[in-house]
């Protein structure tokens, strides 16, 4: 095994059609060797601009899935070192139709100490939002949609 | 040339994908040059109009990003019209 793996462990890196559970995330990476569990749940929202929103409709470009291993991978890569022993990774996203209260991303970082934890869920859930090609579409309360950042 | 479009690109393109037939070494600026020549109807409400949306897309020639507008494409060249990312 390479330094990377024995440092670091990715536990889960995927893109999910059914209901995404924190607590599964959460349970998957803590160890006793950890003093921090962070986590991240990205959720649907019922309004978006002063505007209700119904749902959401998540689609992912075929290689979404490949990208989110890959900035994971990166992310480790870069966080491998002295300080940095025992960090273990989960990160999910949603795809298909999302009701409000779904969690359409989930993140957890389980590291010795709590600001390692923060740090590096905070970049994982940056990096997701700006390098997976994934889009989201909303379904407003008023009938209308918008397809989110497109630039309409 | 095969051009695949995603999420708000396939909603105001109309199409999943077309094909264009273009010389080897067409550059990704003709080929959109080509896309925005075919005639559309109007995109559904909530979708702005094709041109707006190129603006801001990137693109992948056969899944692998196209950052030079200027390069060279071959025949058979997949290229993907990815809009703004807004996972999360």
């Amino acid at each position: 095994m390479s330094k990377a793996e024995t440092q670091i462990q990715v536990i889960r890196t995927s893109l999910a059609s059914e209901p995404i559970a924190v607590e599964e995330a959460i349970a998957a990476v803590g160890s006793e060797r950890d003093g921090a569990v962070v986590s991240f749940s990205g959720v649907v929202r019922n309004h978006d601009g002063g505007k209700g929103v119904e749902q959401l409709r998540y689609s992912a470009h075929p290689i979404a899935e490949q990208v989110l291993r890959e900035v994971v991978a990166a992310l480790v890569q870069e966080k491998t070192g002295a300080d940095s022993q025992s960090l273990r990774i989960w990160a999910a996203h949603r795809v298909g139709r999302l009701e409000i209260g779904d969690s359409a991303l989930v993140c957890a970082v389980a590291a010795p100490h709590r600001q390692q934890a923060f740090e590096v869920c905070c970049e994982l859930v940056d990096r997701i939002k700006a390098q997976v090609p994934i889009w989201k579409e909303q379904f407003f309360s008023d009938g209308t949609t918008e397809w989110v950042s497109s630039g309409g | 040339m095969l051009v695949r479009f995603f999420a708000a690109a396939c909603a105001a393109a109309g199409v999943e994908e077309e094909d264009h037939p273009m010389p080897e070494g067409t550059s990704l600026e003709t080929l959109l040059a080509a896309v925005l020549a075919v005639h559309r109807p109007e995109p559904p409400a909530g979708t702005a109009p094709l041109p707006r949306i190129l603006q801001r897309c990137s693109f992948l020639r056969n899944q692998v990003a196209l950052r030079d507008p200027t390069a060279g494409l071959g025949t058979s060249d997949v290229i993907d019209v990815l809009p703004p990312f807004a996972g999360g």
